[in-house]
């Protein structure tokens, strides 16, 4: 079903946009950007919910009533929870609205990297599993095998810039994109986090922050790692998807630029 | 650590597992290589090289003794008249290796590792030299040292495929579609020669040129000139080599289908050949039959006249070449409980070997 209903229209979007483009050199690098492009798009609404969700959420943080039940109820969790939820129902908020499109999606982003990987068929075995994956319609003899080269990067290769001296755990040499991959992320989490600093008096405000801070630490780190790994599609795919992610999200308004600086959370006055 | 802490990072660290269990690296798995001497069988299995006693299937060595994150196996190990055998790896620091195949060391100073690629073709070794086509569109040519002798040749595209000579020049086919002729003496490269489909197997040799087989679905004739022309068609794509015997072509498909084709009037000897399953490797032909082994775990034996003479199943996948040692033929399922058989010639099982842990 995964295969069926996921991987295989994912590869065979991409191969087509691929002999769209003519499937020539750095076509491949350019067929990545389109597809993440294009299902960033079909996943806009949903991305658009996530945002807007987070929003209400964050701007309850500041509301009056909302920090009164808090300093109400902080010793009785069970009542807490029932005025939390009357207030959501009164202000029409669903608090699952930032995480189900961010639940949805997830297997969106699996698929589309193992669709990504599944098109660059680094080995016999691969190869095999590519050519029946492809539809009748397909022109399979010209398209394969795809022409991973793309800019200064083989796509099915990690990305690195040649050294003139060997750094054992850098193989492939200065990790560009690994790098860029990290920045971006970073920066598209950072800007996502809540403009004002977390309620003292509010539990689950200050537990938001602290897993919004840990996201902001670990997935820059852990998909820079996948990009200094793995095949350098992967990386061009994660950079155009964070790039696109930072403009969905700067587009809202909302972007809170000041994270990005040190300290730069704490200095930003509230709204009320 | 709180609970919404934690729980975050399991799900970042399942989101890196669900992501890396997706083989994104250069290469994570592949079927075996295989290749025979008189004494030996040498198996190429993911993080090791085997050597195998063909008499008894018991476990002679293996390289290297512990597994190792940069090396990686599966291309054909290639045994060479001075008594190496060479193998690349499609592992993180794309080695090329002579190892002693008495003993399992090291014959080099040092593995040759300037490609940028995996191996996934076996090198030629011819006059002197070896011929090593990698990944990364290049060959590469070392003395028998492992020393580079020559700057690397560029062709195009992938290359899968060990190259082959005719005695005076080299033809090394690409997955990019083209057939390319190189003379070793001169370093010199005629124009590529499209065939218009990936070519993942070699080319057979015969008198002024050479047979391919490729995604087309067509068998050429190629001659070093670039002329080419149509001589057969298969059903599917051709993916092993063809094998040239006494003016026979011996070929198969992804539809399970094997031919037999005389080159002389490119007329086909049989009927519909079909072992159970497409059919990835080259076909084994020997004096009296031929061998094959289908993907879904057929292992079959057919006479000179396509009728067929027994039947096995392997276990697993069968997508590596059989190989001939002595009175046994020789098969290296993938992804089954042992890692290679031996049959005799009436299909019998002689042993089978599964490495020690």
């Amino acid at each position: 079903m995964w295969e069926s209903f996921i991987i295989q229209p994912m590869v065979n979007l991409l191969l087509w946009i691929y002999d769209i483009l003519g499937h020539g050199p750095q076509m491949f690098g350019l067929a990545i950007i389109l597809f993440t492009i294009l299902i960033r798009l079909i996943t806009w609404p949903l991305n658009a919910s996530q945002v807007k969700g987070a929003q209400a959420m964050q701007e309850l943080q500041n509301d009056k009533e909302w920090q009164e039940i808090q300093k109400k109820y902080a010793k009785d969790r069970e009542k807490l929870a029932q005025e939390q939820m009357r207030i959501y129902k009164d202000r029409g908020i669903n608090p699952f609205a930032s995480c189900l499109p961010t639940l949805i999606q997830f297997p969106i982003i699996i698929g589309l990297y193992q669709a990504i990987i599944r098109a660059m068929a680094a080995t016999p075995l691969d190869m095999l599993k590519l050519a029946r994956t492809i539809y009748p319609f397909q022109n399979v003899d010209q398209i394969i095998p795809l022409n991973s080269k793309f800019l200064w990067m083989n796509l099915g290769q990690p990305e690195g810039i040649p050294l003139p001296f060997d750094i054992s755990f850098l193989p492939y040499g200065f990790p560009l994109l690994a790098i860029i991959v990290a920045l971006t992320t970073y920066v598209q989490t950072k800007l996502t986090m809540p403009a004002t600093p977390p309620n003292p008096n509010d539990q689950a405000s200050a537990q938001t922050a602290a897993m919004t801070g840990t996201m902001a630490i670990y997935m820059p780190l852990m998909l820079g790692w996948f990009a200094l790994n793995f095949a350098s599609g992967i990386a061009v795919y994660f950079i155009t998807s964070n790039l696109l992610g930072i403009v969905q999200y700067a587009a809202t308004g909302r972007a809170n630029w000041r994270n990005l600086l040190p300290g730069g959370n704490k200095q930003t006055p509230s709204k009320k | 650590m709180n609970k919404k802490k934690l729980i975050l990072v399991l799900l970042l660290a399942l989101a890196a597992l669900a992501l890396s269990a997706c083989s994104g690296q250069v290469a994570t798995n592949n079927w075996p290589g295989l290749s025979v001497d008189g004494e030996h069988a040498y198996l190429a299995t993911g993080s090791f090289v085997y050597a195998v006693d063909v008499k008894t299937g018991k476990q002679v060595w293996k390289y290297p003794e512990e597994a190792s994150g940069s090396l990686l196996f599966y291309a054909t190990p290639v045994l060479t008249d001075d008594g190496q055998l060479l193998i690349g790896s499609a592992g993180t620091n794309h080695s090329l290796l002579s190892l002693d195949p008495a003993t399992g060391r090291e014959n080099w100073a040092a593995p040759f590792t300037d490609a940028k690629g995996a191996w996934v073709a076996s090198p030629l070794a011819f006059n002197n030299a070896i011929y090593a086509p990698n990944t990364d569109g290049f060959l590469y040519i070392l003395n028998m040292s492992g020393a580079e002798i020559a700057d690397p040749i560029e062709l195009s595209g992938a290359l899968w495929s060990a190259p082959v000579t005719d005695g005076n020049l080299l033809y090394v086919t690409s997955l990019d579609h083209h057939l390319h002729v190189v003379n070793p003496a001169t370093g010199e490269v005629s124009d590529a020669i499209d065939l218009g489909g990936g070519i993942p197997g070699s080319p057979a040799v015969t008198d002024g040129g050479v047979f391919v087989g490729s995604f087309t679905t067509a068998i050429e004739f190629v001659q070093p000139n670039g002329e080419h022309e149509v001589i057969a068609n298969a059903g599917n794509w051709i993916w092993g080599t063809p094998v040239l015997d006494n003016g026979t072509l011996y070929y198969a498909d992804l539809s399970g289908n094997l031919f037999s084709l005389d080159t002389a009037t490119k007329t086909q000897n049989w009927g519909t050949v079909k072992p159970d399953g497409p059919v990835v490797a080259s076909l084994l032909v020997t004096e009296t039959q031929i061998y094959a082994v289908a993907e879904d775990g057929n292992f079959i034996a057919v006479d000179r006249d396509g009728k067929i003479v027994w039947e096995k199943e392997t276990g697993g996948k069968n997508y590596t070449t059989p190989a001939l040692a002595g009175d046994l033929i020789l098969v290296a399922p993938y992804q089954t409980e042992f890692a290679l058989a031996a049959y005799d010639a009436d299909g019998k099982q002689a042993w089978t070997f599964t490495p020690e842990k």
